[in-house]
């Protein structure tokens, strides 16, 4: 695992220094997911942690928020966002769509494998409220949730679906945007 | 005591000395300026990169929390435009690389980065209040290069100004102070060269060379002094060796001198003169008889009337106690020698009145003899003359 890691960093050095010129046309931009059994579970877990920390929603922050886990997540059956310093707690709940849409306590809808109905509905719920839509189950990010996860053979990465965040009154940092749409994951 | 070497001038050393002084100064100001100039700049410098840092580190850090390497490429972009920035190196939360920059253009003077830039500025990227990574910048000489490049470029120019400067105050020097200072010599050179005692020094406009030209005036009007002095003594020296003091006739050296030369220039010029021998007769028995003073007071009655009957090319003098010489130059061919002998003789027979009172009758033996007729030389023409006023005088005892 650790040679792993520094092998992978050697060469980001590497690509790094040979690709300096041309690095505003780069694309590729994906999280580096480690070897071995929980390399995809962190880097999943970090990119969940990392777009919660550079959202904004409205009103006063609470002490913790929850993320309702619908469907069935195809990276990694143990989600568990690691947030970055002193965030709020991330509460995780797993619920049917019945029951994400019939509450009002989910601050995160994460939309893992599930019928198209129940995502179209939940979508649909969503628009106008402040909640936060990760999906891992769309690369092309083109059914409606806010932030897509998909793997790519040097990693994992995520895009941007700007019109959903457009929709809603979540603030996202545009610094996350500009690395989702590197990608050019919104057509 | 050291002395500048004679080749030096007053003018030479002045300006050395100032060129001296000035290039101190400007050398001092132009470096205190320099300094001054590369600690601002390296404050600016300094200041451009924690600036540049903060940017990166703002610009990196959502890479940082997902892990992203292209995305910190992208983060650091803005940051390669940036001058100055040698090297950017973004590290995770773990210390390890994430990404790397190096500038493609070339440090252009790296001795400089060394001492300007030794150490990278370090941010340490924090993400709700954990460190999440650290960004490294290191700076490079390109913004300070062209300050420093200015900076001699000005202190070579203010160098050259400083070198014309010195000229042109060194001119000025010898206008001012050189040349009054070659007047006092002018005037110490005239006088000891020339005996111009009667030159002054000039009022020069400067206090201390007006007061040495004051003090050289007042030493000329002494000198001046002096020299008045000593002409005037020494012609009365003069007329003292060659004047008898109670007649003020002329005396016997002056008398063989004008002789000499009236006989010489008689000679060349082919005409005759006449010497007279004139001795008062008894003038010993007057003198016992009446005393000294009186007959000091005969002796000065004679030289005047002996005086009175002289022409003015004529000479008389007094070469003896009671002898006088009268030479009569030119004589005409016309006039006999005895006749003015004759006529001397009258003039000095009038009576003189005695300091005692009594009325005196002097009588005098002239003799004459002319040259060329009957001496051909000073000595034959004074024994001639002698011999006559001799035979005048055997003449007058048997008269009387």
């Amino acid at each position: 695992m650790g040679v792993a890691k520094r092998v992978l960093a050697s060469l980001f050095l590497i690509g790094a220094i040979y690709s300096t010129p041309q690095m505003a046309v780069q694309t590729a931009s994906q999280t580096i997911v480690e070897e071995g059994a929980d390399g995809m579970t962190r880097a999943v877990n970090r990119i969940i942690g990392g777009i919660i920390t550079y959202a904004r929603w409205p009103g006063s922050a609470p002490a913790s928020r929850t993320l309702c886990v619908v469907g069935t997540p195809r990276l990694t059956d143990r989600i568990a966002p690691a947030l970055p310093g002193n965030s709020a707690a991330i509460t995780v709940r797993r619920m049917s769509a019945a029951a994400a849409t019939g509450g009002d306590e989910c601050d995160i809808l994460f939309l893992g494998r599930m019928a198209a109905a129940d995502r179209q509905r939940l979508i649909g719920w969503v628009r106008g409220r402040a909640v936060l839509t990760i999906s891992d189950d769309d690369p092309g990010c083109l059914y409606g949730a806010m932030f897509c996860l998909a793997t790519k053979p040097a990693g994992l990465s995520f895009s941007v679906n700007l019109d959903a965040i457009g929709r809603g009154p979540l603030r996202i940092d545009p610094r996350v945007l500009k690395i989702g749409q590197a990608d050019g994951g919104v057509p | 005591m050291t002395r500048p070497a004679s080749g030096t001038t007053l003018q030479k050393l002045l300006s050395r000395f100032h060129f001296g002084i000035t290039l101190f100064a400007v050398a001092l100001s132009g470096l205190t300026i320099l300094l001054a100039g590369i600690t601002a700049m390296r404050g600016y410098a300094d200041r451009n990169i924690e600036l540049a840092a903060q940017l990166g580190a703002y610009g990196v850090e959502p890479a940082l929390v997902f892990n992203d390497a292209s995305a910190a490429r992208e983060g650091l972009a803005p940051l390669v435009r940036i001058r100055g920035i040698a090297k950017l190196r973004v590290l995770d939360d773990r210390g390890q690389p994430l990404t790397e920059w190096i500038s493609p253009s070339e440090d252009p003077a790296p001795l400089l980065t060394r001492a300007f830039f030794p150490k990278p500025y370090v941010v340490t990227i924090r993400r709700n209040g954990s460190a999440i990574g650290t960004i490294q910048v290191w700076g490079d000489s390109s913004t300070l290069i062209d300050y420093v490049r200015i900076g001699l470029l000005a202190g070579l120019a203010c160098l050259i100004v400083t070198a014309l400067g010195t000229i042109v105050m060194a001119r000025r020097f010898e206008y001012e102070l050189v040349k009054p200072l070659g007047e006092i010599a002018t005037v110490a050179h005239d006088v000891r060269l020339h005996r111009r005692f009667d030159k002054r020094v000039q009022p020069l406009g400067i206090a201390e060379l007006d007061r040495l030209g004051g003090d050289i005036n007042a030493l000329l009007d002494e000198l001046q002094g002096w020299q008045g002095t000593m002409e005037s003594e020494r012609a009365l020296l003069a007329h003292r060796a060659s004047h008898d003091a109670l007649t003020t006739l002329p005396n016997r050296a002056a008398f063989d001198e004008q002789l000499a030369q009236r006989i010489a220039a008689a000679e060349r010029s082919g005409s005759r003169l006449a010497l007279l021998f004139i001795d008062a007769d008894n003038f010993k028995a007057a003198n016992d008889r009446f005393g000294h003073a009186a007959g000091d007071a005969v002796l000065v009655a004679l030289s005047s009337r002996i005086r009175e009957t002289l022409r003015e090319r004529d000479f008389a003098a007094r070469i003896g106690g009671d002898e006088f010489v009268v030479l009569v130059d030119p004589v005409d061919l016309a006039v006999e020698p005895q006749t003015i002998a004759d006529h001397l003789r009258t003039a000095v027979s009038q009576p003189v009145t005695l300091p005692g009172g009594e009325l005196y009758r002097p009588t005098a033996s002239v003799g004459v003899a002319v040259f060329p007729d009957q001496a051909g030389d000073a000595a034959a023409l004074l024994t001639a003359a002698d011999a006559a006023m001799y035979a005048d005088k055997l003449s007058n005892r048997t008269r009387s």
